[in-house]
């Protein structure tokens, strides 16, 4: 039996999508075979992030509505084995499917699959309820910045009201830079704050950006941070005990390395 | 340079206290589903309240909720002029 | 897929059956409706006729017929031709970049490295059974047929 975890954040635009994509990209290279579930319906996403946009042909009210098979709506990604989606529909609304709904889809994925990891809209109206109902772990996502934390905030109390107790916290685009100029919320600070366990920290890095525009995920890159620090987060799912690293001090010596090696 | 020696010295002061500070007291709100403006109300009560039994110092009257931990503590700080000896209760 | 007008949210035009002129039945197979406006994602037509469309159709939008679909602008989203089985219907667009190509029961898909814009119209249709794109001749048979 598979494991259902729902990425959600309650602000948009903290990377849950990214978020989603990476940790299901991760799992599928090490073996797993995962199911991704978009339930952003009416403004899908993570097709054009996964760069499957174009091989959609049935989605996930197709799948609730009984127009067609589970099977045959989900689509298997270009790369990797064992990675899968289910796509969001576009052309209709959050209403078009109902919280018992996805309970009963994320009980047949999780028959076939390891890991079933849903991208939860923004917000917390209905599609956040359908998102979460047949989830059995929450991966809350933030950034370092007062309205996405006290939106996580919000989010983890909803979570905690929907039988999710223990959400894991991601804190995303931190700038370490600014952290230490004291400008920017410490992963300490927000930690203080949330009073959550932490699954990971993801560095500012272009290389999403990069990466997103071509449809595919960072963590498949071996030399970046922000792939390394999803390769962790994935490894922690899997119930390993990878150590938090210093991202201050690993900067600092990145930085003194490419130095003497050379490079700007 | 005088940049870098005022960051450095200023390093405690960063915005991102500032930032701290405000979501502390943001979240203590939310999380009790207290408004300031109840807040206000429940200021004014405790002023009645309290008034018929002492005189206060109504304009150092302080009333806040305080989080440590996972608990959320109502905490009043109310200095004592003097007290009254009979509580003239409103019938 | 069915073909009786879906219920869906978003917009959908029902259609209804106009009198085909005299002698131009070969033409006008079926009824046809004109969209005069860009379609945005989310946005679907789904229409038991042709469908012309004055404006673009960006990516995330749909257009379902059960005839031919004319594009009087860029084809970017998902577009389905002959809805119901009919391989004779065509997909035309004055750019066709299409997330989606349907005909039919046949699905294509742009190849994953850069499309190229050919930057003429062009036209889709199945081909000794696979769905192939041309660019579109106003000259030469079919002008000679609608004549």
């Amino acid at each position: 039996m598979g494991e259902v975890i729902v990425v959600t954040s309650g602000k948009g635009g903290v990377g849950k999508t990214t978020t989603t994509a990476n940790i299901g990209a991760g799992l599928a290279s090490m073996g797993c075979k995962v199911a991704l579930v978009d339930a952003d319906i009416g403004l899908r996403n993570l097709d054009v992030v996964l760069g499957l946009e174009n091989r959609i042909v049935y989605d996930i009210v197709d799948v609730t509505s009984g127009n067609c098979r589970l099977r045959q709506a989900l689509i298997k990604d270009k790369r990797l084995e064992g990675l899968h989606l289910l796509p969001a529909a576009q052309t209709k609304d959050k209403t078009a499917v109902s919280p018992e709904q996805m309970r009963e889809l994320c009980g047949e994925l999780k028959k076939e699959f390891d890991y079933i990891i849903i991208d939860c809209p923004a917000g917390i109206e209905q599609g956040f309820r359908n998102a979460v109902a047949g989830a059995e772990k929450a991966v809350v996502v933030t950034t370092p910045e007062v309205s996405a934390v006290r939106d996580a905030d919000r989010i983890i109390g909803l979570l905690e009201a929907a039988g999710l107790y223990e959400p894991k916290l991601v804190i995303n685009r931190i700038r370490l830079k600014m952290v230490r100029q004291g400008d920017m919320m410490s992963i300490e600070d927000i930690i203080d704050i949330l009073a959550i366990d932490l699954l990971g920290v993801i560095p500012e890095d272009e290389l999403i950006v990069i990466t997103t525009n071509r449809g595919e995920a960072v963590v498949l890159d071996q030399n970046s941070r922000s792939g390394q620090a999803y390769r962790n987060i994935t490894r922690r799912i899997l119930g390993e005990e990878v150590p938090m690293v210093n991202l201050e001090e690993e900067d600092g010596f990145l930085k003194k390395l490419r130095k003497i090696i050379g490079l700007k | 340079m005088l940049e870098f020696l005022s960051r450095l010295f200023s390093r405690d002061n960063g915005s991102k206290n500032v930032a701290k500070e405000r979501l502390r007291l943001v979240l203590v709100h939310d999380r009790t589903s207290i408004s300031p403006q109840l807040l206000e109300t429940l200021k004014a009560d405790l002023i009645q309240v309290v008034s018929n039994y002492m005189e206060i110092d109504e304009s150092a009257l302080e009333v806040n909720l305080d989080s440590s931990g996972n608990t959320v503590a109502l905490v009043a700080n109310i200095p004592v002029k003097g007290m009254k000896r009979t509580a003239n209760r409103r019938i | 897929m069915t073909c009786s007008k879906r219920d869906v949210r978003g917009e959908v035009i029902s259609g209804f059956a106009e009198g085909i002129p005299a002698g131009q039945e070969d033409l006008v197979d079926d009824n046809t409706i004109l969209v005069q406006r860009t379609l945005r994602s989310g946005q679907s037509i789904h229409y038991d006729g042709n469908v012309v469309i004055l404006g673009d159709l960006n990516p995330g939008s749909e257009v379902v017929a059960k005839g031919n679909v004319i594009i009087m602008g860029v084809l970017r989203g998902v577009v389905h031709a002959g809805a119901c089985g009919d391989e004779n219907a065509v997909v035309m667009a004055f750019r066709l970049q299409p997330t989606q190509l349907r005909i039919a029961n046949h699905i294509t898909r742009p190849p994953d490295d850069e499309p190229e814009d050919t930057g003429q119209p062009e036209m889709a249709r199945i081909k000794d059974g696979v769905v192939t794109i041309e660019a579109f001749q106003t000259g030469g048979e079919r002008q000679g047929k609608a004549n």
